[in-house]
């Protein structure tokens, strides 16, 4: 029963994943979607156009075939018995009954001139049916009588258990293991530039584009509410003080983020911006 | 035997045309407008009246029971006259019924910019307005069923069985998603609270789709299409095994809106497995249409209408094939809270109602004007822009929801989310919401070429108000042995009893233990009811349709526990009269926002939402700031609250208010110092103070 669950998914996923991910930056990204969007749009009006021109085309030949052809069956008719049709495919496929037939499955009542044929249900029709039923029963047998399928609650011990083991696994062979016990204070060019990258995309909501302080404190004075430091830094930007407003950043962003964040915001003292917020908390030198 | 002369009433489906035509222009302007709010705030038009929250409400009411609405009356009493060979049932009643519903639609139209909502969607007009359409309802159904009393054929038509379906399930949904406890004429609050509310909403909000979107068009269908096609009805016998399974099955679906949310886990896996039941009896309308089209094919080429007829059909076996696969968990948990839903009910909207509203439309009014169509070539053009429109929006929201469900859930290896900033994953499908409201826009124009082409009919010709007809009298004899179901066919009463069963058995089962068996609702001590400043912040919350795009509910999901926190669990919502889980994340999840932000960060957001997030597509709700909050609610609030057991000490409604304002000071005093200056009694404390309340009762457990 899970196999139309997996199909569908692998289907979205195989189609998908590939083309929303591969981005890097979202602007340039949105340009290549629009982009495509309306590519694939006035590629659907055009087909729309060339189909219905081809229908008209289509229709202009046959028609008067047709209508020579439904003459000559009418006089055919006339003298002699038309030979048994044969089904179409089409008409294998739907379990229908020729046409011509329809006259013996016309019921005998007639509403406002509506009449009604003693069609059965098609087939296939009636197999659809029946097999949603028993997809619905084994899907509730499965979860509820024999409970082999997982409800939301396990399936979610499941996943974090299986995302914590996958985590654990990369940190172990990655250098990416930085704490605020073991941050490093540096100059390099690089670690303040990456810094710089994720403070303008995070923190100038609040600190100001040049760190001067808006709703939260100034950065670039002597004064720190929470230590200045490069592990206070680290240790406020990674678990945040909500009470004064200050979010954690712990889920957000990776811990060699926060380092270069931390670095940057080290780099900027004395940097003297315009218009800086009032000096809070304590001087540290 | 003397055939008796009779008249039919065309006046009354005239006038429900034309409301259907005028509601129909509206509802869609209102829904252009609130497409293009969600790429640029400032056409929310800097005012509280037309922003997004209160809005968007309108357009789904307008379009839902202003348009499609008298789309189902126009139809009913231009079919159910002929079907029966009887002029309608009361003159007076057409016309209280016609203009008893405009009022409640323009009574709509007027509350819901005001703020006056109940939430609940697709149910948001407050509870006066309820009784209003309570009453009509049985006007209706009582003009509907003395004409089947007085009916000159002996049985009825199958139409007629989805029109009777129709009736009484739509006032059993009304009634039950309508207990509400009166605060003031234009507050009330649900009876129920939290997962049981929520529960009791999802089977109306299903079941409006299914009982006024779906059966009264079905039994339109079914009049209409081999009127216009000129063709027998393909299977009697599908027609009633679909009819039978499509009633008893849809009322039990609506728990798959639910998914992976604390309703508990029978209840949703009923949702699922009915849902995926629901495909063949939904399918059986699509293919006794089509099939019904067999031999007239050659028509639909030339016959605008017909098109218009077979598109409609076709959006419909899309949407109730694409219905149940999203009710399967694994493509719900990615398309849930996306616009890949929005995506979905417009093709079943603009493809199902819409185009079969147009099609009646093209075929009705020439024929009660006694006329031709004033041009096809512009039927012709509405034909090709309209559908146009639905792929130019139906395909970039697709495009849209696929992209953000997959983006909310992806990790780095590094364990964290690739977007973490929520807005990151809404600025990337900003350019499908442009291209959207174009396809919206598309559509649009069609509709009112259309209301030009038929207003030209409607002046070349002239209505027949009276049309002459006539008819054998029923005349009384034996019961003649006939088919089982069509001796039902010939007892209204019994069809109509028969429904009821059949359409309550799926409700019950899944509500009544829901609602009545403890267990199913796990209660947590540390939960405690809302403060006297919060429950008013939370009713400004309602007020202004912060519901319509952000959530309260965590799904439990990695990516979501990662994002928001803990995920939801039952008993935290035992407070909620109502619940506000919602049904589309245009910005984040809500229901962990206590304590996230500082009280300034949440005051400069709201007055401003770009200050604090570049980019953020929420509009300003800067009068918060300006207007004072009401505090002479707050003791009948209370009161409310404890006539559903909250628990409130006893006489705390009288002192309530002094706790709202210690509580209120102190948010003026913090915010004080961050310099932001607001005296205590505005409403933006309020909402400040129910933000910061959210989801923090289950942080303060005792420890074990």
């Amino acid at each position: 029963m899970n196999i139309r669950k997996i199909f569908l998914t692998s289907v979205l996923l195989f189609g998908i994943h590939n083309i929303s991910f591969a981005y890097t930056t979202s602007e340039l990204m949105n340009g290549i979607a629009l982009g495509a969007i309306i590519f694939t749009l006035a590629l659907i009006c055009i087909v729309c156009l060339v189909l219905m021109k081809t229908f008209k085309v289509m229709a202009d030949m046959l028609l008067p075939k047709e209508e020579k052809l439904m003459m000559a069956t009418a006089v055919s008719d006339l003298a002699i018995e038309p030979s048994e049709p044969k089904p179409s495919l089409w008409e294998k496929l739907l379990s229908l009954r020729p046409i011509a037939e329809e006259k013996d499955l016309l019921m005998d009542h007639k509403y406002d001139g509506i009449a009604e044929l003693d069609n059965p249900t098609p087939a296939w029709f009636m197999w659809l049916f029946y097999g949603t039923i028993v997809f619905a029963f084994v899907y509730l047998l499965n979860y509820h009588v024999f409970k082999l399928g997982k409800l939301q609650d396990e399936e979610y011990t499941i996943e974090m258990k299986q995302a914590d083991t996958d985590q654990k696994a990369f940190l172990a062979k990655s250098a990416n293991r930085v704490d605020e016990n073991s941050v490093k204070l540096t100059a390099d060019v690089e670690v303040l530039k990456a810094g710089k990258a994720t403070f303008i995309q995070n923190c100038v909501a609040c600190h100001g584009e040049h760190a001067q302080g808006v709703v939260g404190p100034n950065l670039t004075d002597e004064y720190w509410i929470h230590g200045g430091k490069i592990k206070d830094v680290f240790k406020t930007i990674k678990y945040g003080w909500p009470d004064k407003g200050m979010i954690s950043w712990e889920k957000q962003l990776s811990p060699k983020q926060m380092s270069e964040v931390s670095n940057y915001i080290k780099s900027l003292k004395d940097s003297h911006p315009a218009n800086p917020k009032e000096p809070q908390g304590d001087k540290e030198s | 035997m003397q055939p008796d002369k009779f008249y039919y009433d065309n006046k009354t489906v005239r006038n429900f045309a034309i409301a259907t035509i005028v509601w129909g222009i509206i509802g869609m302007t209102v829904g252009l407008l609130i497409a293009t709010q969600l790429y640029s705030p400032s056409m929310n038009l800097g005012n509280q009246y037309t922003t997004y929250g209160r809005i968007r409400p309108l357009h789904t009411n307008a379009v839902i029971f202003a348009f499609v609405g008298n789309a189902i009356f126009m139809g009913v009493y231009y079919s159910l006259q002929r079907l029966l060979k009887a002029r309608m049932f009361s003159d007076v009643l057409s016309k209280i019924h016609f203009w008893g519903w405009q009022l409640i639609i323009i009574s709509a139209v007027i509350t819901l910019p005001l703020g006056f909502s109940t939430s609940h969607e697709y149910a948001e007009l407050e509870w006066p307005i309820d009784i209003a359409i309570t009453i009509i309802w049985v006007v209706f159904g009582i003009n509907m069923f003395g004409t089947i009393l007085k009916r000159r054929e002996k049985h009825l038509y199958v139409a007629i069985w989805f029109y009777i379906a129709t009736f009484v399930t739509v006032a059993v949904l009304h009634i039950v998603n309508s207990f509400e406890l009166p605060v003031s004429i234009f507050k009330s609050y649900y009876l129920f609270a939290g997962v049981q509310d929520a529960l009791v909403q999802w089977w109306y909000g299903h079941n409006a789709v299914a009982f006024f979107l779906t059966t009264p068009y079905l039994g339109m269908m079914y009049y209409f299409l081999p009127k216009m096609a000129n063709r027998p009805i393909y299977s009697y016998r599908l027609s009633i095994l679909h009819f039978w399974a499509l009633i008893f099955i849809y009322i039990w679906a609506g728990p798959h809106h639910l998914l992976y949310s604390s309703l508990p886990g029978w209840a949703q896996s009923l949702g699922v497995a009915f849902s995926i039941m629901l495909i063949a009896p939904s399918w059986g309308g699509m293919i006794n249409g089509l099939l019904t089209l067999r031999g007239a094919w050659d028509k639909v080429r030339d016959d605008v209408t017909l098109k218009f007829m077979v598109v409609a059909l076709t959006a419909y076996g899309m949407a109730t094939f694409e219905g149940p696969m999203l009710s399967l968990k694994s493509v719900n948990a990615i398309a849930h809270f996306t616009d890949w839903i929005v995506a979905h009910v417009h093709v079943g909207a603009l493809g199902w109602n819409g185009f079969l509203t147009f099609g009646v439309l093209y075929w009705l009014i020439p024929r009660i004007y006694k006329t031709t169509l004033y041009s096809k070539k512009l039927a012709s053009f509405h034909f090709w822009i309209g559908t146009l429109g639905i792929l130019f929006y139906a395909i970039p929201l697709y495009w849209a929801g696929f992209t953000q469900g997959l983006m909310w859930k992806e990790f780095t290896p590094e364990g964290l989310l690739k977007y973490a900033n929520f807005l990151e994953t809404v600025t990337r499908i900003i350019p499908m919401y442009i291209m959207r409201s174009i396809g919206g826009g598309f559509y649009l124009i069609g509709v009112i070429v259309m209301a030009y082409n038929l207003v030209r009919t409607m002046t070349t010709g002239k209505l027949v108000s009276n049309e002459a007809a006539e008819a054998l009298p029923l005349v009384k004899e034996n019961e003649p042995r006939e088919f089982w179901h069509r001796k039902i066919e010939r007892k209204p009463m019994v069809l109509l009893v028969l429904s009821l069963v059949v359409i309550l058995i799926g409700g019950m089962v899944e509500m009544l233990p829901t609602l009545f068996i403890s267990s199913n609702v796990p209660t947590i001590a540390s939960v405690k009811p809302y403060t006297p400043l919060e429950l008013q912040g939370r009713d400004l919350y309602i007020k202004e349709g912060c519901v319509g795009c952000h959530t309260q509910t965590i799904r439990p999901f990695r990516s979501e526990t990662e994002r928001y926190g803990e995920y939801s669990k039952a008993g935290e919502f035992v407070y909620d009269h109502p619940f506000l889980w919602g049904s589309k994340r245009t910005g984040p999840d809500l229901q962990r926002e206590g304590g996230k932000y500082s009280n300034a960060w949440h005051y400069n957001h709201l007055m401003d939402p770009r200050t604090m997030s570049p980019g953020s597509i929420m509009p300003n709700y800067d009068w918060l700031i300006d207007q004072k909050l009401d505090t002479t609610t707050t003791a009948v609030k209370i009161r409310a609250m404890q006539t559903f057991g909250v628990p409130y000490p006893n006489g705390y409604a009288a002192i309530a208010n002094k706790d709202l304002d210690l509580q209120a000071k102190a948010i003026s005093a913090n915010l004080a110092i961050d310099k932001i200056k607001v005296s205590s009694d505005r409403e933006i404390i309020a909402i400040i103070a129910y933000l910061q309340r959210l989801g923090t009762d289950i942080k303060n457990k005792p420890s074990k």
